[in-house]
């Protein structure tokens, strides 16, 4: 107890400054809320008309959501993904600048200061998801008090374990000038290869997929997490699961605690 | 000077001439005349008008001191990068309240040395102990008693002055009002209050360099590490701060580890070590080791090309400083009247220089002790930066 309070008081410390840096970095905030406008009013709005009906013809889904809806969910991951594996240039930051000398140095547990950093991480990644609520109404999804916190709660947990994903790739990346291009090598793959943008119709059964998809792109999107990380969040959103959402929030968890155990690993090290 | 005389025990007399106030710390006398042990034992630190100028004097207790053990304790220290040595089976002591001073060369081991006591590296070998705490099993312990000024900047400089501060007070788990409190001293201590609310970024690099003294100051540390701490400081304030960690010694018994290239700063400290390719070479008081060590010069300029040729050719153990300048050697007592003889006539200028600690660093290292030059400093700052990167 009498150690427990001092460290809470640190905890909160780091807190702060993350958050401080986050609200204070023009480009970033920029990037949080222009990200999602140009998702779902470019590409959402471009492609809904495509979404359902006739394709050459021929009827190749039949959800009962509009691709805004569809897509909505999905969104709000890519943002709450950007912010938190960006997060490790704060990291990279630390290190280059030798702040992370001066954390260093404080009684602090490594532990609590690796916690303070990645909850703030995770709180401004939150932020970024809940910004892309208010888009809500354009997107056609009515959303009830509930289903709100419950998304919030949800996409904290995700931030969570992406922000400390992203502390692990800071330790891994040597300079500033090449997280930029190596974070959208990470992102933007990850998200492609899952059911964010195109969904796999949970009607057809695995043949049937095959014959619309190629095998290897099934195989992927299978394989990536992220497909049940936004799988979970569609079904608090729009009632629309395509896998079991346990799933989802079983490698939310898992990601939490194994990534957090590896972040601690590589950091200040 | 104050006349000694006046200190019945004249063991560890000492002052800093640096501050305005002198403070006398770490003696164990019998008071002047007029100040009865009772009244001077009332406070740790009793201010005493003394020829004519005002004096604090510091009683310590020394038997208590003595008891809790010196603060820092280092034996057979050796530290090694990939397969390079660092530092080589060091072992010092540095008592509690004094100010001990590492002087060495760049690449001596100074920085390293900070590093291991201050737990940011892990020594291949050897017992430290700061504060009274084994380093290795009660780091928290040890962490919590320090202050650390680091030689390279370390603030984040996108945060005010005030934020820089409030951060370090929650993360050494100040409570809310301690942490207000000493954000107000400490700003007024470096004379940064006006630009509290100012984003670090836009200040000097010597203001930078004073927000950091305050940080590491701002926990009240037992014992502070300063790395270079005063480069790039004007002389009005590092007399500010080197009298506001003097009277921290005299209250409550600040102990201070100090690595400078300032000399003037060095002669100021209770003890010295000399540190050199990571071995300690000399280590004892100012006094200790210029009687010692120290020897005299005469510097001299001579006259002409020709003479300077001379002089080099009677004098082989004449050092070089600068372009025209000779420090020759002037150990024996009639060294003076007999080059005087020879050269008296063909100089231009002659200073006599007594012992100095530049002249023991000489003649233990065979170098020159100066300052580096900023760009210099900056150069190696950023060559740190990477060879710190992993
Ligand atoms: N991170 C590191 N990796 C490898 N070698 C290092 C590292 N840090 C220091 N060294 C080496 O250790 C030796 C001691 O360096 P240190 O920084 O302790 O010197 P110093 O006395 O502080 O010098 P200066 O006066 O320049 O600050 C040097 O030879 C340096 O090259
Ligand atoms: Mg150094």
């Amino acid at each position: 107890m009498n150690s427990f309070l001092p460290i809470l008081r640190g905890i909160h410390g780091v807190w702060l400054r993350e958050i401080m840096r986050a609200t204070r970095d023009k480009g970033q905030l920029l990037g949080g809320v222009s990200r999602p406008l140009i998702w779902l009013l470019i590409l959402g709005v471009g492609l809904n008309p495509y979404f359902r009906g006739e394709v050459f013809g021929e009827v190749r889904l039949v959800l009962p959501y509009s691709y805004l809806q569809f897509l909505f969910p999905a969104v709000i991951v890519l943002n709450i993904m950007y912010t938190s594996i960006q997060f490790a240039v704060s990291v990279i930051w630390d290190r280059e600048f030798g702040f992370l000398r001066e954390i260093l140095v404080s009684p602090m547990p490594r532990w609590a200061v690796l916690l303070g950093k990645v909850l703030g991480g995770a709180t401004a990644a939150t932020g970024h998801g809940t910004l892309v609520l208010i888009l809500a109404r354009f997107a056609d999804v009515t959303l009830t008090a509930p289903q709100v916190a419950q998304a919030i709660a949800y996409m904290f947990a995700l931030s969570f374990a992406l922000t400390c994903f992203g502390v692990v790739l800071a330790g891994k990346v040597r300079s500033f000038e090449g997280f930029g291009v190596f974070s959208n090598t990470v992102i933007l793959p990850l998200y492609f290869a899952s059911s964010s943008v195109f969904p796999l119709d949970p009607s057809l059964t695995r043949t049937q997929l095959v014959a619309s998809y190629p095998e290897w792109l099934i195989m992927l999107i299978y394989a990536n997490p992220i497909t049940y990380a936004v799988d979970a969040l569609r079904g608090i959103l729009i009632n629309f699961n395509q896998f079991p959402p346990q799933i989802g929030f079983g490698l939310v968890g898992i990601g939490m605690i194994g990534f957090f155990l590896w972040a601690l690993r590589s950091f200040g090290r | 000077m104050i006349p000694a005389a006046g200190f019945p025990n004249r063991q560890r007399l000492h002052f800093t001439r640096a501050s305005p106030k002198p403070y006398i710390c770490g003696l164990s006398l019998r008071p002047p005349e007029g100040y009865g042990r009772g009244e001077v034992n009332q406070t740790n630190c009793q201010e005493a008008d003394f020829a004519g100028r005002s004096i604090s004097l510091l009683i310590q207790p020394h038997e208590t001191a003595e008891r809790a053990g010196p603060a820092v304790r280092v034996e057979h220290l050796s530290l090694k990068y990939g397969g390079q040595v660092a530092l080589d089976d060091v072992s010092l002591s540095i008592g509690r309240g004094s100010s001990f001073a590492l002087l060495g060369p760049n690449g001596a081991g100074k920085t390293s040395l900070i590093s291991v006591l201050a737990t940011l590296r892990e020594a291949d070998k050897g017992l430290v102990e700061v504060a009274g705490h084994d380093l290795r099993r009660a780091s928290r312990q040890v962490r919590l008693s320090i202050g650390m000024v680091f030689q390279d900047p370390s603030l984040d400089d996108r945060l005010s002055a005030e934020e820089n501060l409030d951060f370090h007070g929650r993360v050494y788990g100040m409570p809310g009002r301690a942490r207000a409190d000493a954000i107000d001293r400490m700003l007024d201590l470096v004379e940064l209050t006006g630009w509290r609310e100012t984003v670090v970024r836009s200040f000097s690099g010597g203001m930078k360099r004073r927000l950091e003294i305050a940080r590491a100051l701002m926990h009240e540390p037992q014992i502070l590490f300063l790395d270079e701490p005063t480069v790039g400081l004007d002389a009005q304030t590092r007399a500010r701060i080197w009298a506001y960690l003097n009277r921290q010694r005299c209250e409550r018994g600040l102990t201070l580890l100090t690595t400078t290239h300032y000399i003037e700063e060095v002669e100021d400290a209770d003890r010295i070590c000399i540190i050199d390719k990571g071995r300690i070479i000399a280590e004892g008081t100012p006094g200790q080791l210029k009687r010692e060590l120290g020897q005299s010069f005469l510097h001299v300029v001579a006259a002409t090309p020709a003479d300077h040729a001379a002089l080099l050719a009677a004098y082989p153990g004449a050092h070089a400083i600068g372009a025209e300048t000779l420090a020759i050697p002037a150990g024996e007592e009639d060294f003076v009247a007999g080059f005087l003889a020879r050269f008296g006539n063909r100089l231009r200028e002659m200073r006599f220089e007594g012992p100095t600690l530049e002249g023991v660093f000489l003649s233990l290292t065979g170098r020159v002790l100066r300052d580096r030059t900023d760009g210099e400093r900056e150069a190696q700052r950023n060559a740190g930066r990477r060879a710190g990167r992993r």
